[in-house]
C-alpha cells in the first residue's frame, strides 16, 4: 500500500517533469526539468531495491552529466528565441497523434500478456547489501564488458577535447 | 521498557529516524550563527584588532555572541529586491537548492556508534544504508545546481560569469575529491561509514593513507567555495558573483548552505581520517562499562565528533584569512593538471600496496 | 500492489515522450536531452525486469548504459560546441549539407 503511493507520487512527477522538458521554449528550464526527472527515476531505483543503481544515478546522471548539460548550455548563451515560442505545427500533430498510438498499443500489450509479465515482483538476492551483491556479478561475470567499458570512456574522452578544441592554427 | 516492547520494530524504526531527522537538522542549523560569529571576531584576534565584541546582554558584553543574532534580524527585515527580468521561479528556488544537498548528506553521518533499547538496535545516523559513503558523494554533486540556477535566473552577465566560473571549478575539484577517498574505501574494505568509525579503534586513517587527506583537505575548500578557493564570492571581483541579485534573507539561506556544506565536510573528514566518534585507544566496549549504558556511550561519541568537526571549521575560518585567493586559471591548473593525477597515482600506488600486503607478493 | 507491468508502462510513457522531444525540438541541444529520457526509460525498464527475474543482470547492464550514455552525452555536447563556432546556430534545421 505505501508502496503503491510512493510509486505513484514518484512517478507522476517524473512523467510531469518529462512532459516539461519536450516542452520548455528555453533550455535551462528543460535541463532542471530533467534533473527532476532522473532524481525520481532514482527513488524509483531505490523503491524496487536497487541501492546501488539508484546512487550511481545520482552520482553519474543527475549530478555530472546534467551539469555537463546545464553548462554547455549556459555558454552557448543559445537565443530562446529559436523555437520562436515552441509552436506545434502540421507534422508535429501526426508525431503526436502516432506516439499515443503507440503508448495505448504498449498498454494493452501489457495488459493482455499472461503469466510472465503479470506477475507480482519478486524479492532479490540480497547478502551484505545489494551493493556488494551488484560488485559480485559485475566483476566475476561481466569483467570483460567492464574493461571494455573502461576503454569506451577513454576514447569519449580524447574524441570530445578534440572535437571541441579550438584551431588555433588559422584555418 | 514495557511501552516499547509493545511497539512493532518499524514504528520503533519510524519513530526513532523521526527524532534523529529532527535533532540533527536542529544540529546543523546552530552551526552558522555560530560561525557568523566566529568569522569575524577569529580573523579579527588574528589580525590583532578585536573583532565585534559589543553586542551583548543588559549590560554584560558576552564577547559579542549576539552578534550573529543582530545580524540575523537585519538580514530578515531588510527589504528584499528582485529584479524584474529575472526568471522567477528559479530565482526563488535556487536558494533553497544551495542548502539542501548539505542537509541530506549530514543525515547519513553516525554520530555515534549503534546501541540498543531492548532487543532493537538503533543507529546514530538519520540514514542507514549500506552505502553510505556512496550516498555522500552522489548528494555532493548536486550542490553544484544550487549556484548556477542562481546565477542564470539572475539574469545578469556578471552573474551567470560569477555562476560559470563557480560550477565550473566545483566540477574540478569533486574528482580529486571524489577519487582521494576511494583509497580510503580499499583500506578499510567497507562502504558503511560506521564501520569505518569502528576500525579508526588503534590507527586513524590520516596515518594508513595521509596523500588521502591532503588532497580531501584541498578539495574541501574548493567544494564549499571557501579560503583561497572562492573566486566565485570574491568579494573584490564580479561584485558578488553569483549571488548579485539575492539579498536579504535570500543571501542569508546561500550563507547557511555554505556553512552547513562545511559542517558537513568536517565531519565526514573528521569520520574518515581522525577516527570519528572514537576517542584514541579506547573502544566502545570500554565506554560502555564504564558509563552502564550504550546509550550514553554514544551520545559520548557525538560529543567526541562534534569535538574533532569544530577544529575542522576553525581551520577553514583560519585558512581563510591566512592565504590570499587563486587566480582562476591558476585555480583551474591545480585542480585538472597536478591534483587529479595525484589522485590517480595514489589510488593506483595503494591498491599495489594493499594487494601486496593482503594477498601476499 | 505495484507490478512489473507499471514499471514497463512507465518506462514506455517516458520513452516515447523522448522520442517526441527528438521528433518535435528544433534546439540540438533539445534533442540530446530527450535522448537521455530514452536511456532513462530503459534503464527503469532493466531494473524492473532484473526485480521481476530475481537475478541483478539487470541491474550491472543499467551500470553499462549509463556509461554509454556519459559517452555519448559527451560527444555530443562537444560537437554541438563544434557546430556552434562553426555556424553560429544549433537549429537542426540548419544542418543540411548532407540532405539531397
Amino acid at each position: 500500500m505505501a508502496e503503491l503511493v510512493i510509486f505513484l507520487s514518484f512517478a507522476s512527477i517524473m512523467l510531469f517533469s518529462s512532459l516539461m522538458v519536450i516542452t520548455r521554449k528555453n533550455a535551462v528550464p528543460a535541463a532542471v526539468y530533467l534533473v527532476i526527472t532522473m532524481l525520481c527515476a532514482a527513488a524509483l531505483y531505490a523503491l524496487m531495491g536497487a541501492d546501488f543503481v539508484a546512487t550511481i544515478q545520482v552520482l553519474v546522471y543527475a549530478g555530472a552529466i546534467m551539469v555537463l548539460f546545464l553548462f554547455v548550455i549556459m555558454l552557448l548563451n543559445t537565443e530562446s528565441d529559436i523555437e520562436h515560442g515552441f509552436q506545434i505545427k502540421g507534422p508535429d500533430f501526426v508525431m503526436i497523434a502516432l506516439t499515443v498510438l503507440s503508448f495505448a498499443i504498449t498498454c494493452i500489450a501489457l495488459m493482455a500478456g499472461k503469466g510472465a509479465v503479470n506477475a507480482p515482483m519478486e524479492t532479490m538476492p540480497v547478502d551484505g547489501g545489494n551493493t556488494l551483491a551488484v560488485a559480485k556479478v559485475l566483476f566475476v561475470n561481466y569483467l570483460w564488458p567492464f574493461e571494455l567499458a573502461s576503454v569506451l570512456i577513454l576514447m569519449a574522452i580524447v574524441a570530445s577535447i578534440v572535437i571541441a578544441k579550438r584551431d588555433n592554427a588559422g584555418h | 521498557m514495557g511501552i516499547i516492547d509493545s511497539l512493532t520494530a518499524f514504528q520503533i524504526q519510524l519513530i526513532t529516524t523521526l527524532i534523529k531527522f529532527v535533532a540533527i537538522l536542529v544540529l546543523a542549523l546552530q552551526v552558522p550563527p555560530l560561525m557568523v560569529w566566529f568569522e569575524r571576531r577569529a580573523p579579527a584576534l588574528f589580525q590583532r584588532r578585536k573583532g565585534p565584541n559589543r553586542v551583548g546582554l543588559f549590560r554584560f558584553r558576552l564577547f559579542g555572541l549576539l552578534q550573529s543574532l543582530a545580524d540575523t534580524v537585519k538580514l530578515i527585515f531588510k527589504e528584499e529586491v528582485v529584479p524584474d527580468a529575472a526568471n522567477k521561479v528559479f530565482y526563488h528556488l535556487a536558494p533553497v537548492i544551495a542548502m539542501f544537498p548539505a542537509l541530506v548528506v549530514i543525515m547519513a553521518v553516525p554520530f555515534g556508534n549503534d546501541f540498543h533499547i531492548g532487543d532493537h538496535l538503533i543507529t546514530m545516523s538519520a540514514i542507514r544504508i549500506d552505502s553510505g559513503f556512496l550516498f555522500i558523494l552522489a548528494l555532493s554533486s548536486i550542490a553544484v545546481y544550487g549556484v548556477a540556477i542562481a546565477g542564470w535566473s539572475s539574469n545578469n552577465k556578471y552573474s551567470l560569469m560569477g555562476a560559470l566560473r563557480a560550477s565550473a571549478q566545483m566540477i574540478a575539484y569533486e574528482i580529486p575529491l571524489g577519487m582521494s577517498l576511494i583509497p580510503m574505501v580499499l583500506i578499510y574494505q567497507t562502504l558503511d561509514l560506521n564501520q569505518m568509525v569502528l576500525q579508526q579503534e588503534q590507527v586513524w586513517g590520516i596515518f594508513k593513507a595521509p596523500v588521502s587527506f591532503v588532497l580531501f583537505f584541498i578539495c574541501m575548500f574548493a567544494e564549499t567555495n571557501r579560503a583561497p578557493f572562492d573566486l566565485a564570492e570574491g568579494e573584490s571581483e564580479l561584485i558578488a558573483g553569483f549571488h548579485t541579485e539575492y539579498n536579504s534573507f535570500k543571501f542569508s539561506q546561500f550563507y547557511l548552505g555554505e556553512y552547513v556544506s562545511m559542517f558537513t565536510l568536517s565531519l565526514i573528514c573528521s569520520c574518515l581520517f581522525f577516527g570519528g566518534w572514537q576517542i584514541p585507544f579506547v573502544s566502545y566496549q570500554t565506554l560502555v562499562n564504564l558509563t552502564g549504558y550504550e546509550f550514553i556511550a554514544s551520545i559520548i561519541g557525538t560529543i567526541v565528533l562534534l569535538h574533532k568537526a569544530a577544529f575542522f571549521m576553525w581551520a577553514f575560518v583560519w585558512v581563510r584569512w591566512t592565504l590570499p585567493r587563486f587566480r582562476y586559471d591558476q585555480l583551474m591548473n591545480v585542480g585538472w593538471r597536478f591534483l587529479m593525477p595525484v589522485a590517480l597515482v595514489n589510488v593506483l600506488i595503494t591498491a599495489g600496496v594493499l594487494s601486496f600486503i593482503r594477498f601476499g607478493g | 500492489m505495484v507490478t512489473t507491468q507499471c514499471y514497463f508502462a512507465l518506462a514506455s510513457m517516458i520513452f516515447l515522450l523522448g522520442v517526441l522531444g527528438v521528433l518535435i525540438r528544433k534546439n540540438l541541444i533539445m534533442v540530446l536531452m530527450s535522448i537521455e529520457l530514452m536511456l532513462n526509460a530503459a534503464n527503469i525498464a532493466f531494473v524492473a525486469a532484473s526485480k521481476h527475474v530475481g537475478n541483478l543482470d539487470g541491474q550491472v547492464m543499467t551500470f553499462f548504459v549509463m556509461t554509454v550514455a556519459a559517452c555519448e552525452a559527451a560527444i555530443g555536447l562537444a560537437m554541438v560546441i563544434a557546430i556552434f563556432r562553426k555556424y553560429g546556430t544549433i537549429e537542426t534545421n540548419f544542418l543540411r549539407i548532407l540532405r539531397g
